[in-house]
């Protein structure tokens, strides 16, 4: 093991997130690319990761498979110590809204719909009452520092309120895993710090985050840095001068 | 139970939010719901009201009564009464012997010429006995009826339907006035019950006179004998069999007769049961064909249906992807987009049977032809119109559900 967890380990003593020989190729018009080709590595309760690597090097596969949301052509993914390969797809669902929560780059948040709906929509299909999901929806928003944006709708959200609603609505199930897909490429410097300053708390709370990211100032948040290139894992190591969030970011309270 | 009304009204709120993001589609999409329900509605009830006009027009002549018609062989076009006779000494036997059988009628029917000082009218006349009136459902409710005395005296008395009183008297009251039929004076004694048309044929131009009456002067000499009759009635107590009746009737007349098994009958027996059975198959074919034809168009609503729901699956396949990311089953994805069909379709229903139920109502009062568009045939619409919705919106809706989370998510 190269990394070495920073929080106690709880319940299980499984990691978190296991991978075993992952393999994920596409056919293209008879050649076969191998978008991630063999990764084995395992992501403890409270790391905090950050998976770098060029455009193409298979990042984005690699997270999709450890969400849940793409099947591998081969090897396995093991959340929690279960292995995933034969869940059904209502259990995959279930697995992801209890879990697993997601932060994309581009928000993706439903239009025309105001803040507290969007966060509200996986406490929909966690079979959670309207009341309940209102009440949980603000507190979430709250946290994020939108206290004032909650019937707001994207169109009238900047791009870092609108990823702060989309980190709410991550958070909202309470999951043991953050899983941020290039969270800040669509956002400018100072706001990239502050959603950094965002997931350096709550990684502090305890929560695991695992971030791709192709900008080295991204990465030195991490504690753990994942390099990939051609689908495959060349560098795994801990980051030894961790940057710790920005001034500006702790002083608006987020 | 709660948790699945929590869902749905979810998915209700949904659907309003979907269907409101594209308002023009939306309602274009529901006017063929609409225009097919409305067809569709319309064809039911018109048929319905079909039904039971007809229903209405057959009890106005009598609920339970047999109508016997003697069947002379026909040979050469000219009518040999070898076989084929009724007789008032029948009717006596009928009455006799069937069980059931509360009274009989004989009918001998002519046209006849009436005229008073300044009018004259052209009149289908009926002959025949006093229990005539309570066996058809046409009593005097005027002056009097004929009865057994003018029946036994030939008498020249006359009881007049409402509308040839009208064309004879105008308002005048015609009781104990006096007519000219045929040149012979009568005196008219009573006025018949009012009681409209069926099919056309105005009721209340008729008039009765003893059966007695109408043989001396009018008919006798194109009958075979002094007793036959062209018709009769036979009217059964409440409750009484019209199965078992004709069966009893017939075979009182074969008796009679000596028709042997295998011969055929010289007579033949039709009840009102029978009448409202074959009239009930007809507009019964009637609503069918109506319904087939209007189905056609809710098809294409239906298919308008299906067309724009996979639009909008097609339109919204990240945010499937999405949702499914965040938790959504297979299922919650389906449910979603089968209620944004059925709400589509039932909000396009609720309006098409409001318009039908308008032109329903519009018929009945202008075209005097009742459409009836009762609570079961709107709740049947509006079920209706929710199985489109279901099964149009079913393909897309389960199309949808079988989007791979991230192929779905990763789509622009
Ligand atoms: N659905 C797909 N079909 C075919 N090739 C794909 C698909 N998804 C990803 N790839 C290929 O797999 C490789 C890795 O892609 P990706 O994981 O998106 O890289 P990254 O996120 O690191 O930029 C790329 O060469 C990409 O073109
Ligand atoms: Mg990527």
């Amino acid at each position: 093991m190269m990394a070495t967890p920073a929080t106690p380990r709880t319940a299980t003593d499984q990691p978190l997130i296991e991978t075993r020989k992952l393999v994920k190729s596409y056919n293209l018009g008879g050649e076969t690319i191998h978008a991630v080709n063999g990764v084995s590595l395992s992501i403890e309760r409270g790391e905090y990761v950050a998976i770098m690597g060029t455009s193409g090097s298979g990042k984005s596969t690699f997270m999709n498979m450890i969400g849940c949301l793409d099947v591998p052509t081969s090897g396995q993914v093991l959340i929690d110590g279960t292995p995933t390969a034969s869940m059904s797809s209502d259990e995959l669902a279930s697995l992801r809204n209890e879990k697993i929560g997601f932060v994309f780059q581009q928000f993706n948040l439903l239009a025309r719909t105001s803040s507290i709906d969007n966060v509200a929509v996986p406490l929909i299909y966690a079979g959670i009452d309207k009341a309940e999901r209102r009440e949980r929806a603000i507190a979430k928003l709250r946290d994020m520092g939108l206290g004032d944006r909650l019937l707001n709708t994207p169109a009238k959200l900047s791009g870092g309120q609108q990823q702060r609603v989309a980190i709410a609505r991550a958070l909202v199930t309470e999951p043991l895993v953050l899983l941020a897909d290039e969270p800040t490429g669509a956002l400018d410097t100072r706001t990239s710090e502050e959603i950094m300053a965002i997931f350096e708390k709550l990684n502090a709370a305890g929560i695991t985050v695992i971030v791709v990211t192709h900008e080295d100032e991204i990465a030195d948040h991490a504690k753990r840095r994942i390099e990939f290139r051609d689908g495959k894992v060349i560098e795994d190591r801990l980051v030894k001068n961790r940057t710790v969030a920005s001034a500006h970011a702790e002083a608006e309270g987020v | 139970m709660e948790k699945w009304l929590a869902s749905w009204s979810v998915n209700i709120a949904i659907a309003f939010t979907a269907l409101r993001t594209n308002l023009m589609r939306s309602i274009l999409t529901m006017l063929g719901v609409l225009i097919g329900v409305f067809a569709v509605t319309l064809a039911v009830a018109v048929g319905n009201g079909a039904q039971v006009s007809v229903m209405q027009s057959i009890n106005s002549f009598g609920s339970n009564m047999a109508i016997i018609v003697p069947e002379p062989d026909n040979e050469g076009g000219r009518r040999s009464f070898d076989r084929g006779r009724l007789t008032q000494r029948d009717l006596r036997a009928i009455e006799r012997e069937v069980p059931g059988v509360i009274a009989t009628a004989p009918q001998l029917r002519s046209t006849l010429d009436l005229v008073t000082p300044g009018a004259n009218a052209t009149t289908s006349s009926v002959g025949t006995t006093p229990g005539y009136g309570s066996i058809t459902h046409h009593p005097a409710d005027r002056g009097r009826y004929i009865t057994e005395a003018d029946v036994r005296s030939a008498a020249r008395v006359l009881v007049l339907g409402r509308t040839t009183a009208e064309t004879l008297f105008g308002e005048f009251d015609p009781v104990g006035e006096s007519v000219r039929v045929d040149g012979v004076p009568f005196q008219v004694i009573g006025l018949l019950e009012e009681k409209g048309s069926t099919f056309g044929t105005d009721n209340d131009d008729t008039v009765v006179m003893p059966i007695s009456t109408m043989r001396q002067r009018f008919v006798g000499d194109t009958l075979p004998g002094p007793d036959d009759l062209q018709l009769a009635f036979a009217g059964f107590e409440e409750g009484a069999s019209l199965v078992q009746g004709k069966i009893d009737i017939t075979n009182v007349l074969k008796d009679r007769y000596r028709v042997r098994d295998g011969e055929i009958n010289p007579f033949r027996v039709r009840t009102t049961q029978e009448f409202m059975e074959e009239s009930q198959f007809i507009t019964g074919i009637l609503q069918a064909v109506l319904v087939a034809i209007a189905s056609i168009s809710l098809l294409v609503g239906g298919i308008g249906i299906m067309n724009i729901m996979l639009v909008s699956v097609t339109e919204r396949t990240r945010e499937i992807g999405l949702r499914m990311a965040l938790g959504a089953k297979r299922s919650d994805i389906r449910n979603q987009f089968l209620v944004e069909a059925a709400v589509l379709c039932v909000l396009g229903g609720a309006v098409g049977l409001a318009l039908a139920w308008l032109a329903g109502t519009a018929l009945t009062a202008y075209a005097d032809f009742p459409v009836p568009i009762g609570v079961g045939v709107a709740i049947g619409s509006l079920i209706f119109s929710a199985v489109i919705g279901l099964a149009f919106g079913g393909y897309p809706a389960v199309r949808a559900s079988r989007l791979s989370p991230i192929e779905a998510l990763r789509t622009e």
